[in-house]
């Protein structure tokens, strides 16, 4: 009798709630346009397309909460986004996503705000070598970016054609599927492909005429090399190639969608890279970046996103909920981790003999 | 001097050329002059250009390639200007717009509509098993001539605009007095028609030639391991490495190229009309 007050009492109270929210949610539809509201901040994000920040499920509640629109600028290469903060104008861009291969130079030109680690409560949370991952630091000692989500560019392969996952990086160089590959039209990806397969040291290779002579014999055996991702997935659906260079991250989107694509980082190791978040020096909204950037790293995100498609997680916590099954098939689990060589930062006068490197194989 | 008020209404434009296309070429040339290390006057760029014999071999790739995209396109635009100006009276105007449609697209679309188009197992391919030819595939995407077709496609309709007009404005009367003097139909082509038509022909091979030079987006996505060309080289230098002082100095050899090669056709065509 009691308890059936109190549901009745609940379920009144429940509907009325229902109710006022409702009318609540028409109220503020409805004078959405009037000036007192005021208008929505906008954050900007430089980010890669497909990436987390433009998932609208992913960032609604956030958009909510801070009554904020984000509004995504792609990048195309981690130059152009170093092109963009130098070039873009003041609050141009809040929020952007630099890896290791810019970071150094991002933070001594000054384009890049010093990261306070207390304003983001949930960088207590990644696995211990991302809080000290050493390109996030200036010279200076302090903190400028905040490491998001990592990842492998290794071995991706059509499951049905190519039954064993490959052991070796020696594969994409191989005459087994002459026509067949696709592998990345990238100075450094390429360079330090071919030198996983030849055994030197990816980020310092001891002999680059060697792996400039591996490249040019195994420019015949490409169906074509691939720029953007979105070429490789149409080469990968519509059967063009059976192996190829491939990051694991759009490789687990591919298999979501129902491709019979597997990843695998090969024995003789893998190209690993981390992209990290950074708050632009010239942003106008540089409290709602931090919120931004604890929302990204926080464990809902980070689960939600790394296990429908996305690549691994920085935060532990999150990363430890995986299916480990599913942790393995994109190659997210540690003994993949253990076996990559993660990306250096280049010099310029490195960069410019790779880049030269690859032109002179890609004119050969 | 007196004040021409007629002229005073070209300052607007002369303004514009002087900010949007004189003003960015002279920054070019001066980044083009400047160390990447330390900023300072030098000409490493220029001499590291010519040390290296790939960047040589790719210019004279790039130089090849615009010169089949001219001659095919050459090819396929002078009849269709001459049909257009001479034969059809009523359907010109549709004619005309259809052949400027490809204008109107996207150069990223185009360039994807021809990949799929051309790719084995794709719309033409299967099209030609129809009827039992090339079963196995065409082959054709990622090699040079999908670069070429791509690129045809693209700057053709120039050709046909410029061709046609000098054909359209060709007095018939010209025409009717050579059939009158006993010259044949081919003769009075190759004798009257062709050489006043030559003008258009002309700019019409400029204006292929020219950006053809430059071009980077078709290469790169139909020409696949055998797509790297002058303009690629450009695009990475200025994207993949930041090295904006050499990019900027390759950029303003293949200028240098362009002003040659328009100079050359320049005085081709003054011949042509004092012969």
């Amino acid at each position: 009798m009691k308890s059936k007050l109190v549901k009745s009492v609940l379920s009144c109270g429940l509907a009325a709630a229902m109710v006022l929210s409702m009318t609540a949610c028409g109220g503020t539809s409805g004078d959405g346009g009037s000036a007192d509201s005021g208008e929505k901040t906008q954050l900007y994000v430089v980010n890669w397309k497909d990436y987390a920040s433009d998932d609208e499920e992913l960032m609604a509640a956030f958009e909510e909460e801070y009554n904020c629109e984000i509004v995504n600028t792609y990048m195309d290469s981690e130059e152009d986004l170093l092109t963009k903060l130098r070039t873009g104008a003041e609050g141009e861009i809040d929020v952007c996503l630099p890896n290791c291969t810019i970071l150094p130079a991002a933070i001594e030109d000054g384009l890049l705000e010093q990261i306070d680690t207390s304003k983001i409560p949930n960088f207590e949370q990644l696995f211990a070598r991302f809080k000290e991952q050493k390109e996030c630091f200036g010279e200076d000692g302090n903190m400028y970016a905040v490491p998001f989500v990592w990842g492998s560019t290794a071995i991706a392969y059509n499951t049905e054609e190519v039954t064993e996952a490959p052991t070796s990086m020696k594969v994409l160089f191989s005459e087994d599927y002459k026509g067949r590959i696709a592998f990345r039209d990238d100075y450094n990806d390429a360079v330090m492909a071919a030198a996983i397969a030849l055994g030197q040291d990816p980020n310092n290779p001891s002999d680059l005429d060697a792996i400039k002579e591996l490249l040019i014999e195994q420019k015949e055996l490409n169906r074509t090399y691939w720029q953007t991702g979105d070429e490789f997935s149409k080469l990968f659906a519509n059967d063009q190639v059976s192996v190829g260079l491939m990051w694991s991250g759009q490789s687990a989107t591919m298999k979501q969608e129902g491709e019979p694509i597997g990843f695998v980082v090969p024995e003789d190791g893998g190209i690993g890279w981390v992209d990290n978040w950074a708050i632009a020096k010239s942003s106008q909204h540089k409290d709602l970046a931090y919120a931004f950037i604890n929302y990204m790293l926080g464990e809902d995100v980070q689960y939600d996103w790394a296990s429908s498609g996305g690549p691994a997680p920085a935060n532990q916590t999150a990363a430890e909920k995986i299916d480990p099954e599913y942790a393995a098939s994109c190659a997210m689990d540690e003994e993949s981790l253990n076996r990559l060589y993660f990306m250096e930062y280049r010099t310029e006068d490195v960069k410019r003999e790779w880049s030269d490197l690859w032109i002179e194989v890609k004119g050969a | 001097m007196k004040f021409d008020r007629r002229q005073a209404l070209t300052w607007p434009s002369m303004i514009m050329l002087f900010l949007f296309a004189l003003l960015p070429l002279v920054i070019m040339l001066v980044t083009s002059f400047q160390s990447d290390t330390t900023g300072s006057f030098t000409l490493e760029n220029y001499e590291r250009f010519f040390s290296n014999p790939t960047y040589l071999k790719l210019t004279g790739k790039t130089i090849v390639m615009s010169l089949a995209v001219t001659a095919v396109s050459l090819l396929i635009a002078y009849p269709l200007a001459y049909i257009m100006a001479k034969k059809l009276r009523g359907m010109r105007n549709i004619i005309l717009v259809l052949v400027i449609i490809p204008f109107f697209t996207n150069q990223l679309v185009r360039v994807y509509s021809w990949l799929i188009f051309l790719q084995d197992g794709g719309i033409f391919n299967n099209f030609l098993s129809l009827f039992g030819l090339f079963e196995d595939g065409l082959g054709l995407l990622y090699t040079q001539g999908a670069v070429i077709i791509g690129l045809t496609h693209a700057f053709f309709p120039y050709m046909v605009v410029t061709i046609y007009m000098s054909l359209e404005r060709m007095d018939d009367a010209m025409l009717e007095a050579s059939r009158s003097l006993g010259a044949s139909k081919f003769t009075t082509f190759r004798r009257v028609i062709f050489p006043l038509s030559m003008p258009g022909v002309i700019s019409g091979i400029m204006i292929v030639f020219v950006p053809a030079l430059g071009t980077f987006v078709e290469p790169r996505i139909l020409g696949g391991t055998d797509g790297t060309v002058i303009g690629t080289v450009i695009e990475d230098q200025f994207f993949e490495i930041a090295a904006w002082n050499f990019g900027a100095a390759i950029a303003f050899l293949l200028l240098a190229l362009v002003l040659i090669s328009m100079t050359a056709l320049n005085m081709a065509g003054k011949r042509w009309e004092t012969e």
